[in-house]
């Protein structure tokens, strides 16, 4: 048995497509004039982020220019990622200091445990996400590097919300 | 109120500590009657193996009819006593000497070496403020270096005298003190002394707090970062029970672990430093063999082979067997001996003994080897020349003891079982056998008194490195010899069925403390 379709005979103002199509471009001229701004012209321009945004670390160091660490282990020993290598060693004062300080940026899930943990307030994570290198070993941040990044670091916490309500 | 009802327990006393009721013998203190209900009652002056000082305050329970709290380290249980430990008196008591503890101290914990296992971080988390009323300037001492291994440092220090005490009582070389008074006191030296006596490390793992510090294993690691296997020092034949602590399958420290019929809680320093030959990396790390007069990697059948060979053509065997190894491969190596008609000899490394005259029987012993009774008696006698009477066509089995063997005659050849291969035996080789040393696998060590203690793998081997048990039983086997079984809970049990000496035990028995050898517990009934 053939398929009867059945045929709507429809008065042609509503069946046409000039109205909607007119009423599209009507849309989009608007916007051509509107000053409202959706687009962020990334990389010129870049959005604010928030205070507790979570990215690659940062270690802080004291005023002479050293890292501010003790290598207590207390990250190495927290963060769930296992992604922090630490080697304590002695300077010539007798102070303790990392002689190795690794964090696997690849292996961190930027949980923000070293932060947290940390009782010099040396490690930190930076309000930072642009990371790209040539190599994968460049992604294994050294003492060094960690030291020399300037970019901005978490707040885990607003100090005037401090429940984070 | 009725007396709780004491069960018959003439000769005993019976208590009530936190609900429990315990029996234990009279003049026993309340921190070791409530110890055996499993109840710790928090401690810090108090040590079991040090008198009873009774000046930290730290232990002060409440005993019912009792007119205030009392030190339960001076404290002697008494029949039909009611214990209160954890009671709103007792803790709010031991809140206000943990806050006095802590009024100067530095709070420096990231930076202690005694982090993670702190008597005071522990009962300050379990009982004590979580914060401090003290707004004054902290008191502050420079660090001190007392000489030997240990470094103080006065600020962490809570004047617990465990330190003087073991020194003045158990060393009997008193140099430690407390000097000046009141918030002012520090422990101090002897003018011009230094804690230089052989048994002076026990002060560190003595200390409950991080003031006094091992300069060896200073900034090393951290303790919550250590793997800990049972086993026994190897430094001498007494035999001390310590624990190896290793972090990434590196030993890096030595401690006492208790043993109330060897070494009490102490190990000396001579024990605790010899650690770092077992770290060594220039191992030997996979089966050799000579082929074609040349020293090539072989595979284990191979190598075994070919020592099998060797030793079977042979004249004459000689074994020269470290007293170091273990029971279970010196009694293979000795089953070897007897099936090819071989003379065993070793030799010994002496020193001078050096007793920790606070216990009895307790020395660093001038035989500096681990086991040379159980080498004795599986018949390996001693000589200051083992090699004298090795002439061309002889075997020497060197089974780890290369470091004694210096010439060998022409002639002579050499399988070795060993960790390292000394270049000076390379020419004589016709084998070699990496093993693992002892801190890699399970055995026993029979100590100078006859005492058969066990050992646990604190570390993996290196590369292709067998124990030596199995690689002597396997040599064993291809003489002929018998057959051995793989494991060395399996080995001491045909050993202790081959030699009467062991007659009755088995790893089950010896537990982690160790045991007489039935021979001598007879001898002495």
């Amino acid at each position: 048995m053939a398929i009867r379709v059945k045929v709507m005979d429809r008065p042609v103002e509503q069946v046409s497509y000039v109205r909607a199509t007119l009423s599209g471009l009507a849309h989009t001229f608007k916007h051509l004039v509107d000053p409202h701004k959706v687009t962020t012209q990334y990389p010129e321009e870049t959005e604010a982020l928030s205070k507790r945004w979570r990215g690659t670390h940062r270690m802080l160091t004291n005023e002479d220019g050293k890292a501010k660490c003790v290598a207590c282990g207390l990250c190495p020993t927290v963060c769930p990622a296992n992604c922090i290598k630490l080697v304590p060693g002695e300077d010539e004062q007798g102070n303790r200091f990392p002689l190795v300080f690794e964090i696997d940026e690849f292996r961190c899930i930027f949980c923000g445990y070293c932060q947290e943990v940390c009782p010099e307030e040396a490690i930190h994570l930076g309000r930072h996400y642009e990371n790209a290198e040539y190599t994968r070993d460049g992604f294994v941040y050294d003492l060094e590097r960690l030291t020399s990044q300037t970019h901005p670091v978490c707040e885990m916490w607003d100090p005037a919300d401090p429940a984070g309500e | 109120m009725t007396a709780p009802v004491a069960p018959a327990n003439p000769g005993m006393v019976t208590l009530t500590i936190e609900g429990r009721i315990v029996v234990v013998p009279p003049g026993t203190n309340l921190i070791e009657a409530a110890k055996t209900a499993g109840v710790l009652i928090p401690h810090y002056c108090y040590h079991p193996s040090l008198p009873v000082a009774g000046v930290c305050r730290m232990c002060l329970v409440e005993v019912e009819k009792f007119p205030k709290l009392t030190p339960a380290c001076a404290t002697s249980v008494g029949e039909g006593q009611v214990v209160h430990v954890h009671s709103d008196k007792a803790r709010e008591a031991r809140k206000g000497v943990l806050e006095f503890l802590l009024i100067n101290h530095p709070l420096d914990c990231p930076i202690c070496d005694q982090a993670g296992e702190c008597e005071l971080q522990d009962y300050t988390f379990a009982e004590g403020r979580k914060d401090s009323r003290y707004m004054e300037p902290k008191r502050f001492n420079p660090m001190e270096d007392f000489g030997g291994d240990v470094l103080y440092v006065p600020n962490r220090c809570i004047l617990c005298t465990r330190c003087v005490r073991f020194m003045d009582v158990m060393a009997k070389d008193p140099v430690l003190n407390v000097s000046e008074r009141g918030d002012r006191a520090y422990i101090g030296k002897f003018e011009g002394r230094d804690l230089t006596h052989a048994w002076a490390g026990n002060v560190v793992d003595l200390c409950p707090v991080g003031a006094l510090l091992s300069k060896d294993f200073l900034n090393r690691a951290r303790a919550w970062e250590l793997d800990r296997a049972a086993s026994v020092c190897p430094s001498c034949s007494q035999g001390c029970n310590v624990m190896l602590e290793t972090r990434d399958n590196v030993v890096v420290r030595i401690r006492p672990r208790p043993n109330a019929a060897v070494n009490q809680h102490f190990a000396c320093d001579v024990g605790r430093m010899n650690y770092r030959w077992i770290n060594r990396r220039d191992r030997l790390e996979y089966p050799v063999a000579r082929t074609a007069n040349a020293l090539t990697p072989a595979s284990w059948s191979e190598a075994v082979q070919q020592a099998a060979a060797a030793i079977g053509g042979a004249t004459h065997v000689t074994v020269l067997a470290s007293p170091s190894l273990s029971n279970e491969t010196l009694f293979l190596l000795s089953r070897i001996a007897v099936h090819v008609g071989a003379s065993s000899v070793m030799t010994m490394e002496r020193g001078d003994e050096v007793p920790l005259p606070g216990v009895p029987d307790l020395s660093l012993r001038a035989e500096r080897v681990a086991n040379h009774t159980g080498a004795a008696l599986f018949g390996s006698t001693e000589s200051d020349a083992p090699l004298a009477s090795l002439a061309a066509g002889d075997v020497l089995i060197v089974a780890d003891a290369a470091a004694s063997v210096t010439t060998i005659p022409d002639g002579v050849r050499v399988v070795v079982i060993g960790t390292v291969l000394h270049e000076s035996l390379l020419p004589h080789v016709v084998a070699a056998l990496p093993v693992c040393n002892f801190a890699e696998e399970d055995g026993t060590f029979t100590n100078l008194r006859g005492r058969v203690q066990r050992f646990l793998q604190a570390k993996a081997a290196p590369a292709q490195a067998r124990p030596s048990y199995r690689v002597v039983g396997e040599l064993a086997t291809a003489l002929g010899a018998g057959s051995f079984p793989p494991l060395a809970a399996d080995v001491f049990a045909v050993m202790a069925a081959t030699f009467p000496a062991f007659t009755g035990m088995t790893y089950r028995t010896l537990g982690l403390q160790g045991a007489p050898l039935p021979l001598l517990v007879e001898a002495s009934a």
